[in-house]
């Protein structure tokens, strides 16, 4: 049953290019990514209806590399929410070799480590966000949910690349063609004193062993304390919630999505369609940030004074490390939509750095539901995909 | 300070070799290394300076290397005529310039939100125009505004038409009288803005929406001649070409009529135009209500082409057209109109595909008939259901000859029927473009309806104390007031009302006989204009008079497109003033000192309350409605947002904001030329809209 997790299945989807890199690979899209004359409604009434005019960039390089997207999948309203992780599920229950998901917090690779699949979050500004519609611009990417680390690998290089379209992008964009092998005995791994904060005691425990077994393998870990490491929440929120406040300002039902009948005139009709496109959390996560935009513009410009120290702080921390190591505790997801933001940035916690920081970050099984999520420099995502390669050999 | 100084636009040829001394704002600079070129502005026009080290002291010269446009400066020199080919026909004074021998700095200038200059430094080269500007930016920069020449020349111009308005009233033996801005609610019709007063508590004045009721009481008074340059205020729902206050040119006068009315108002009418080189012609024109709206379909006529309606219900008394049929039947009207020789730009898909299925439904008629005359011959779609008579008289009745274009509009309703033929006929001017550049035609509106038809009984078309044409008359039967005429008459020119007043009521028993028309009670009469009424104890003079819309007539005069150009601080279309911010909040303790923040009353102003919850000024900016289950959710969220807040307002922080973690930069358009989209192009993005009306996205209307 395709049904309950797609909103739309390709009947054509096998691609008609037998030679390309990524021929025979069967890739599933979240519904924010634009695939032309598909329904792309992001999950959000704010879209009712809307068909995509244009590709996605990404849909246009995966295609050209050989790539058949299957369809695209239902998902929480406008990529806020864990929605029963079924980006990963199109992976799992095997509809799809890799899925693309929106990471504005760490949602790719929470669903991927809850299926026990590799979910990577490639560097900010190396994979072209045009065609894509998300809420938090500054922070989110697009994620990549496989199976295996050399199918994370084939989909990055053929999506990633330069594309004048998006105006957030890398100037230097590595190519990901000659990723060197890891030497363990030369590698050395960051841990986070704070992280373990987070964990209950016998996730914990899993945890020490997993590091344990990292150091048998023969890398140095380095264990570190972050005195700030509450404060990437905070500025995550409050910078997320801003961007989201401006950027869902285009959702006024005139030239797409949801129009609210009976309108008294042009403002009653915004009032009243806003009303009906958004969902609670949503619409709770959009005051929060029209909250800072308009009644306390202080907090948001001191978050983003902040961001900028967090950015320092980890680059710093790479000038003796090579990868940082947090858990990743697979928690039971509610599956209702009402989900509190509070509840959605408890279970992000650990994940959300990388996006304040745009760091690329990859989240791999380990031992017993626990998944192990390693940072790597930004621009380093090779890196990243060799010591998953590694790792899971 | 200035001893000699002069003005700039006062400089010629005649002053060469003139010492000058001059003050004003650097207009605009134009530097050739070593010689600096500036156009020097003051109210009076500008001049080119120049600073040469030829001429010019060497300390002046690097004096005025600092100089950008709109420093405040003084300047002295001598006045020299232009090198042959380097004089700019773009100024009054561009065969000369001025040679500075000294400069000083009154004060310097930050860069400018807008540009102000107006005038090109070189001949041949045009200025951009403002028209980019948002007004808004504008109206909050408005003393800069104002700088601009053009601006300057609409505020001069708008004195010296008020001064020819006291001139000439005054020589006709008019007196200029104030009345009080703080007064009682009168009965205009419209929203009072209200004042609370402090120390009569819950009490308010409201600001006069004209000073109609003084100006009569001022007959009473025997001052026998008033007038007023009266500001007043309504608070009325937003319309582009209106403000919440207003100028009005109030005139009363006893012991006249109508006729004393309108040549004086010509008379004054002529002099303003003349302000403006506009030459009225007079008499002027007078038309009844009854002819306005039976031939243009509007009580504001715009004369200045013909296409008045023809009647043409009688033609088809006997049809086998099957919808004039039906209209007729039902006691319907059928009027048209000739379009002379606009058949080529008229064609057969213009007038069926886009006259008669778009432009008249949405006037509101369900049709439009057309015909299109070739040689001897009507063309049309449902010509084949006419009879020769009835093409014969149609031919005849409209005039027609080869080349001509009929339009008829057919509806059981006589008020449809005109109003949407008056919509065309405006619409069809505009496009095949009848109206003539240059022309005013003015028109005096006579004998409107006293009353007009109100969901309960009846309303006053003007205000209760307008004089009805005959006095004997039912105030208990409708039908019989409702063709009653009234004494008003309305100034019109070129399709916009620039005034009207009427011969008011001057006998005590007519008035009360209007109450009871009204259906007003004792109490609501004695409530309202009980002062008023008194004083028609005390005898009382025949009496009339007339308002004009000020800020309209000088827009009209100096053709600008909105009468915020001829008015120095307005508010914007949102009766807000970007320059003040007004309307603004006041203070717990003001409000608490007129009595409008009692805390031990439970009868609490709205709009106070409003304004302190922050969940609804977040709603409103973010332009999200909330229900009330949401609002306690949505609530928790923003409490949340402001602990947050808190919890970083204590961290000390020194480095810069961080926008974006990728180096930002900015991004040209690589292609040197602006094109559409090819989505916008093949109108794909019409697709995805929830309501498209031709080619554009349709939206509920800006006003309720």
């Amino acid at each position: 049953m395709t049904a309950n997790i797609f909103i739309h299945a390709a009947t054509d989807s096998i691609s008609d290019i037998t030679k390309g890199p990524l021929s025979g690979t069967m890739i599933a899209l979240q519904s924010n990514i634009s695939v032309r004359n598909w329904p792309t409604e992001a999950g959000s009434r704010a879209l009712e209806g809307f068909i995509a005019l244009e590709d996605a960039t990404v849909v246009e390089r995966l295609r050209k590399a050989g790539a058949s997207i299957a369809g695209n999948l239902t998902m929480s309203e406008l990529g806020l929410g864990l929605s029963g992780n079924i980006s990963a599920r199109a992976v799992s229950e095997g509809y799809a070799d890799a899925t693309l998901s929106a990471d504005m917090m760490g949602e790719a690779r929470i669903a991927a480590a809850a299926h026990r699949l590799i979910g990577f979050k490639p560097s900010y500004g190396i994979m072209s966000r045009f065609g894509f519609i998300g809420l938090i611009p500054s922070m989110e990417c697009i994620g990549i949910i496989a199976k295996s680390p050399e199918v994370i690998t084939d989909v990055l290089k053929a999506a990633t690349g330069f594309d004048e379209r998006d105006f957030s992008m890398s100037p230097d964009i590595p190519s990901f063609d000659s990723s060197d092998e890891i030497e363990p005995s030369a590698t050395t791994i960051g841990t986070i004193t704070q992280a373990h904060a987070f964990l209950a005691p016998a996730e914990e425990e899993i945890f020490k062993e997993a590091l344990e077994a990292l150091e048998d393998a023969g890398f140095m870990l380095k264990e570190i304390s972050l005195e700030d490491f509450d404060l990437f929440r905070t500025v995550h929120h409050i910078v997320g919630s801003v961007e989201a406040s401006s950027s869902g300002g285009k959702y006024d039902g005139v030239r797409f999505g949801h129009r609210a009948g009976a309108a008294k005139n042009w403002n009653d009709m915004y009032l009243k369609s806003r009303a009906e496109s958004f969902g609670t959390v949503v619409k709770s996560f959009l005051f929060q940030g029209a909250y800072f935009q308009f009644e306390d513009y202080g907090t948001f410009e001191k978050a983003c004074r902040i961001r900028a120290k967090l950015l320092k702080t980890v680059q710093t921390l790479f000038d003796t490390i090579d990868f940082l190591v947090l858990p990743q505790a697979v928690r039971s997801v509610p599956e209702s939509e009402t989900t509190a933001i509070d509840t959605l940035y408890d279970l992000c916690a650990l994940t959300l750095p990388a996006n304040v920081t745009g760091h690329p970050a990859l989240c791999l099984p380990s031992k017993d539901g626990l998944s192990l999520q390693f940072i790597a420099r930004h621009l380093r995502d090779g890196e990243l995909l060799s010591l998953a390669r590694y790792l899971v050999r | 300070m200035q001893d000699h100084r002069i003005y700039c636009g006062q400089l010629g040829l005649a002053d060469r070799g003139q010492e000058v001394c001059l003050a004003g704002w650097v207009d605009a600079l134009r530097d050739h290394g070593e010689v600096l070129f500036i156009h020097l502005r003051d109210r009076s026009g500008i001049v080119q300076v120049v600073f040469s080290p030829d001429s010019s002291p060497l300390e002046v010269c690097q004096n005025a290397r600092q100089l950008r446009n709109e420093f405040c400066i003084t300047i002295s020199g001598h006045v020299i005529k232009r090198a042959e080919g380097t004089e700019n026909p773009h100024l009054e004074t561009g065969e000369i310039e001025v040679v500075a021998d000294t400069l000083a700095i009154y004060s310097d200038a930050d860069t400018l939100p807008f540009p102000i200059s107006e005038k090109a430094m070189i001949a041949g080269t045009s200025m951009k125009k403002l028209e980019s500007v948002s007004e808004d930016l504008r109206l909050q920069y408005r003393y800069l505004d104002l700088r601009r020449p053009s601006m300057q020349r609409n505020f001069i111009k708008r004195h010296q038409i008020f001064k020819c308005i006291r001139d000439f009233l005054d020589e006709q033996g008019f007196i200029e009288i104030e009345t009080p801005i703080l007064t009682k609610s009168t009965p205009e019709g419209a929203r009072d803005y209200l004042v609370p007063s402090r120390l009569h508590e819950r009490r308010f004045y409201a600001l006069p929406q004209s000073p109609q009721l003084f100006k009569q009481l001022l007959m009473v008074s025997g001052f026998e001649r008033y007038f007023q340059l009266a500001r007043c205020f309504r608070d009325e729902d937003l319309r582009p070409n209106r403000q919440p206050e207003f100028t009005q040119l109030d005139i009363e006068a006893s012991f006249i009529d109508e006729e004393f009315i309108y040549e004086l108002l010509e008379e004054l009418t002529v002099r303003m135009f003349r302000v403006g080189h506009i030459e009225l012609p007079r008499p002027f024109p007078r038309m009844t209500h009854t002819e306005a709206i039976d031939t243009t379909g509007s009580d504001r006529p715009d004369l200045r082409f013909g296409l008045r309606f023809i009647e043409a219900t009688d033609i088809f008394g006997q049809t086998s057209y099957g919808i004039f049929k039906q209209v007729l039947e039902r006691g319907g009207r059928i009027k048209g109109i000739t379009i002379k020789g606009q058949s080529d730009r008229l064609s057969k898909n213009v007038l069926q595909n886009e006259y008669a299925k778009e432009i008249v439904p949405s006037f509101g008629a369900k049709g439009m008939t057309w015909m299109r005359v070739a040689g001897e011959e009507l063309e049309s779609n449902i010509v084949q259901f006419f009879s020769e008579t009835e093409k014969q008289a149609i031919i005849e009745r409209f005039g027609a000859q080869s080349g001509d274009v009929i339009i008829m509009i057919a509806d059981p309703s006589y008020e449809v029927v005109t109003s949407v033929l008056g919509l065309l006929r405006i619409h069809l001017a505009h496009r095949l473009e009848l109206i003539a550049p240059g022309l005013y035609c003015p028109v005096w509106i006579t004998d409107f309806p006293l009353f007009e038809a109100a969901d309960e009984g009846i309303t006053s078309s003007h205000h209760p104390f307008t004089a009805p044409d005959h006095i004997n008359f039912d105030p208990a039967d409708r039908d019989q007031l409702l063709s009653l005429r009234s004494r008003a008459y309305d100034l019109v020119v070129n399709g916009e009302e620039l005034g009207g007043g009427s011969i008011r009521i001057n006998s005590k028993q007519v008035q009360n006989k209007i109450f009871q028309a009204l259906n007003l009670t004792e109490t609501d009469i004695k409530d309202k204009f009980g002062f008023f009424l008194h004083a028609f104890d005390y005898g009382i003079p025949p009496h009339g008079g007339l308002a004009l819309g000020m800020d309209r007539v000088v827009a009209m005069i100096l053709g600008t497109d909105s009468i915020r150009e001829v008015i120095a601080f307005p508010k914007n279309r949102s009766a807000f003033c970007p320059l003040t911010q007004a309307p603004s909040g006041v203070s717990r303790d003001q409000l608490a000192e007129i009595g409008l923040l009692d805390p031990g009353n439970d009868k609490r102003i709205s709009g106070i309350q409003k304004e302190g919850d922050l969940i609804d000024t977040l709603s409103w900016v973010s332009r999200i409605a909330l229900g009330d289950d949401e609002k306690k959710i949505v609530a928790q969220a923003v409490k949340t947002a402001q602990k947050m807040a808190k919890n970083v307002s204590a961290i000390q922080m020194d480095d810069d904001p961080l926008f974006s973690v990728m180096q930002v930069s900015n991004r040209m358009r690589r292609v040197s030329e602006a094109k559409r989209h090819p989505v916008a192009q093949r109108g794909e993005i019409f697709k995805n809209a929830p309501a498209v009306k031709g080619d554009f996205f349709k939206v509920a209307s800006i006003l309720e």
